[in-house]
């Protein structure tokens, strides 16, 4: 057994595109997910995510590289590897007029094992509407339950697209947890999101992607780390400051002033101690009265910023 | 059906054997499953109950034209309510062509003076035609009809009859040399509902299978069913086999309903064996799932199936013979549609009693169809989302049936 539960091998997907270009949706892309890990895919749409999830879930063909689940490789190996995996893909991508059990013990057919139907709709609270229609669902329920769909068979590899998009942060939160327990279980969980917040309190490592490329893979904590800013002293103040000042002192690497009612102030430091002090003292010379003073570690939003030159959300 | 019958008692032993065989958990919980193909079936065969569009088409409508049509009286009128407007002076020769009119079984004659109240009644359709009986021979016997009556035709003819014979009987010839005899050139006495009948269980079949088919896997595909199967070891050939079974169950349940509703409700007609009928049934529902899955491939949602789908079965269901035969060079063309072979065939077992030996260029044109339709679904049915990346080499039908097991 590798301790590989994914593997993507110098991936490239091209899309003829009208009039006679190129889309080269996935542009070399390699990296190898851990069994037991919630591994995230980061990066804005149309980056590349789900088609390379696809491509590893065996339904689309690369142009060109390599893919494999848990040793198994996704085009020569691919029914087998079907039965070590559980997709999904959106929320409604399950049938209309069919009750929640109907769905579960329909898809739970198509392996040689499954879970009976009731014991997965109790596992996400969802045995009540067992009989109700994806229709009937909320928003919450009905991305639980399209999760749950994916662990009919006891895959050994999750693969959740987008598992939270469009939903409240309660809902969010909820369902955070459930991943979490899949993961408990022994299992892996490839993800993909463009919700920053989401890949840094869920995901143990975060490949960002962006233009079919890998840019970075890392813990979150690892990726933010290595930037030359990890750090934010941000305070306000009354009294109108002088910027090259505050840019003057050591370890102080950017300065960003917002205005609106009081002027707030946001210093770019590597570390936090020196930077720190050195500012503290500079303010008691001046008779500075820093406001709100808090110094706030840098997030995936800054290293996504930094590596492409632009916001994640554009 | 009876072979259906026998598969699904088949299908329950296997289950109650499975049923009795103690069930053993794996270690996580899980446990062997059914298999695959018979959950699928009934699966679809649920969804297709429970999706009213899919019921509306396929039941309600077809069902609703054999009502309708089956209360209407297709047999023609057997009689002309004729009013009489006897002229002032009573003559003997008004009076002998008053009764012979009343003699003539064609004619329920109310006589009456008043010529303006007869053609206020004749304008309100409350009789069908004014007659003014002259008062001595040859005068004109005036008729006055009105141009939009359902029965004209009949009417006049009677009429025109009616004056030869009195010309005859005024003339004192008594035996005619010459007499009209009418046979009907079909081996059986039948009415426009008995030809109607075959054309409302084609029309129910292509509607099912066309519409149905398009519209439902072109959703399916919308919301992303269709990979999400992809993403299972289920072969994709089962998935199609479902389909395409629980529609063929169905489209035999409809013609059963239809005939049956047809022959015992409104006194409709089956003349042959209506075996072979469903046998026609069988292969037309083939024909039109196949052009049900290469709308759903060409498709970008549902609405421009449904689009598709209309623009392909509307022309068939007014050409193809359902209500009427085309005439001209327009029939000549249409008779190889696929519905014409499918309502021809039907119709040569129910009106006229032959054996499906005698509709073997039907069952040649429908069979060459099934081919050629299938070939053609083929190369234009695909798994996977034809909306979102368009130009990309998709994954045909050929390739996934080639992987499927």
């Amino acid at each position: 057994m590798t301790d590989a539960a994914v593997e993507v091998e110098d991936l490239v997907k091209i899309f003829p595109a009208p009039g006679g270009e190129e889309l080269r949706a996935v542009d070399g892309i390699s990296f190898t997910v851990h069994v037991g890990e919630i591994f995230g895919i980061l990066g804005p749409n149309g980056a590349g995510k789900t088609t390379t999830l696809e491509i590893v879930e065996g339904l689309r063909e690369p142009t060109s590289g390599r893919t494999a689940v848990l040793g198994l490789d996704s085009r020569r190996d691919r029914a087998a590897m079907k039965e070590l995996i559980g997709v999904q893909l959106q929320a409604s991508a399950y049938f209309d007029n069919l009750t929640l059990t109907e769905i579960l013990d329909l898809f739970g057919s198509f392996y040689p094992r499954a879970f009976p139907p009731a014991g997965l709709l109790e596992r996400v609270g969802l045995l009540e509407k067992q009989r109700a229609r994806i229709k009937e669902l909320s928003g919450g329920q009905a991305h639980r339950f399209s999760i749950v769909a994916a662990l009919v068979n006891d895959p050994e590899v999750v693969f959740l697209d987008e598992p939270t998009t469009g939903l409240d942060p309660q809902a969010r939160r909820n369902l955070w947890d459930l991943v979490r327990a899949i993961r408990s279980e022994g299992k892996t969980v490839v993800m993909t999101t463009h919700y920053m917040e989401e890949a840094e309190e869920l995901c143990d490592r975060v490949a960002i992607v962006d233009h079919g490329r890998l840019r970075a893979l890392d813990t979150p904590l690892g990726l933010v780390n290595a930037l030359p800013d990890a750090y934010r002293i941000v305070f306000s103040s009354e009294r109108p400051l002088d910027r090259s000042e505050l840019a003057g002192l050591p370890g102080v690497h950017g300065v960003r002033v917002s205005l609106n009612g009081t002027a707030s102030y946001e210093l770019a430091v590597g570390q936090a101690q020196q930077p720190l002090e050195a500012f503290v003292g500079w303010a008691a010379r001046n008779g500075v009265i820093a406001g709100d003073l808090r110094v706030l570690p840098a997030t995936l939003e800054d290293v996504f910023l930094s590596l492409t030159g632009r916001a994640l959300r554009d | 059906m009876i072979l259906l019958w026998k598969l699904y008692k088949r299908w329950r032993r296997r289950r109650e054997a499975e049923a009795s065989l103690p069930v053993v958990d794996g270690p996580s919980g899980t446990r062997p499953t059914g298999r695959p193909l018979p959950k699928l079936f009934v699966a679809s065969l649920k969804m297709l109950v429970r999706d009213r569009r899919t019921m509306i088409y396929a039941l309600a409508v077809p069902i609703l034209f054999t009502v309708i049509f089956g209360v209407q009286d297709f047999n023609g009128a057997t009689h002309v309510k004729l009013t009489a407007v006897r002229p002032a002076q009573a003559t003997a020769f008004a009076q002998r062509i008053v009764a012979g009119l009343e003699r003539d079984s064609a004619f329920r004659v109310t006589p009456t003076a008043n010529l303006a109240a007869a053609q206020k009644q004749l304008r309100d359709a409350k009789t069908d035609a004014v007659v003014v009986v002259p008062p001595t021979p040859h005068h004109a016997l005036v008729a006055y009809y009105k141009p939009d009556s359902s029965n004209l035709n009949f009417t006049l003819s009677s009429l025109s009859r009616f004056v030869d014979a009195a010309n005859l009987r005024l003339a004192g010839i008594s035996s005619p040399q010459l007499r009209l005899a009418e046979r009907s050139v079909e081996a059986t006495d039948t009415n426009y509902y008995d030809f109607l009948l075959p054309g409302l269980v084609a029309m129910a079949v292509m509607n099912l299978s066309i519409l149905g088919v398009a519209i439902g896997v072109t959703r399916f595909r919308e919301q992303q069913i269709l990979r999400r199967m992809l993403a299972t070891p289920l072969p994709p050939s089962k998935f199609l086999v479902a389909q395409i079974t629980t529609r063929l169950l169905i489209s035999l349940v409809q013609a059963g309903i239809i005939l049956a509703l047809g022959v015992f409700a409104f006194g409709g007609h089956i003349h042959g064996d209506p075996a072979w009928v469903f046998l026609f049934v069988v292969l037309g529902n083939l024909v039109f799932v196949n052009i049900g899955f290469t709308i759903a491939g060409r498709a970008k949602n549902a609405d421009s199936a449904q689009a598709l789908s209309q623009l392909i079965s509307l022309p068939m269901l007014f050409l193809s013979g359902v209500f009427f035969q085309t005439s001209g060079a327009l029939g000549q063309i249409v008779r190889v549609l696929p519905l014409s072979p499918l309502v021809t065939g039907m119709r040569k077992i129910t009106l006229n009693g032959e054996s499906i030996t005698q509709t073997g260029s039907q069952l040649g044109v429908l069979a060459a169809w099934v081919v050629l339709s299938f070939l053609i679904a083929r190369r234009n049915f695909r798994f996977d989302d034809a909306g979102e990346r368009r130009a990309e080499p998709r994954p045909g039908l050929r390739s996934l049936l080639s992987r499927a097991d």
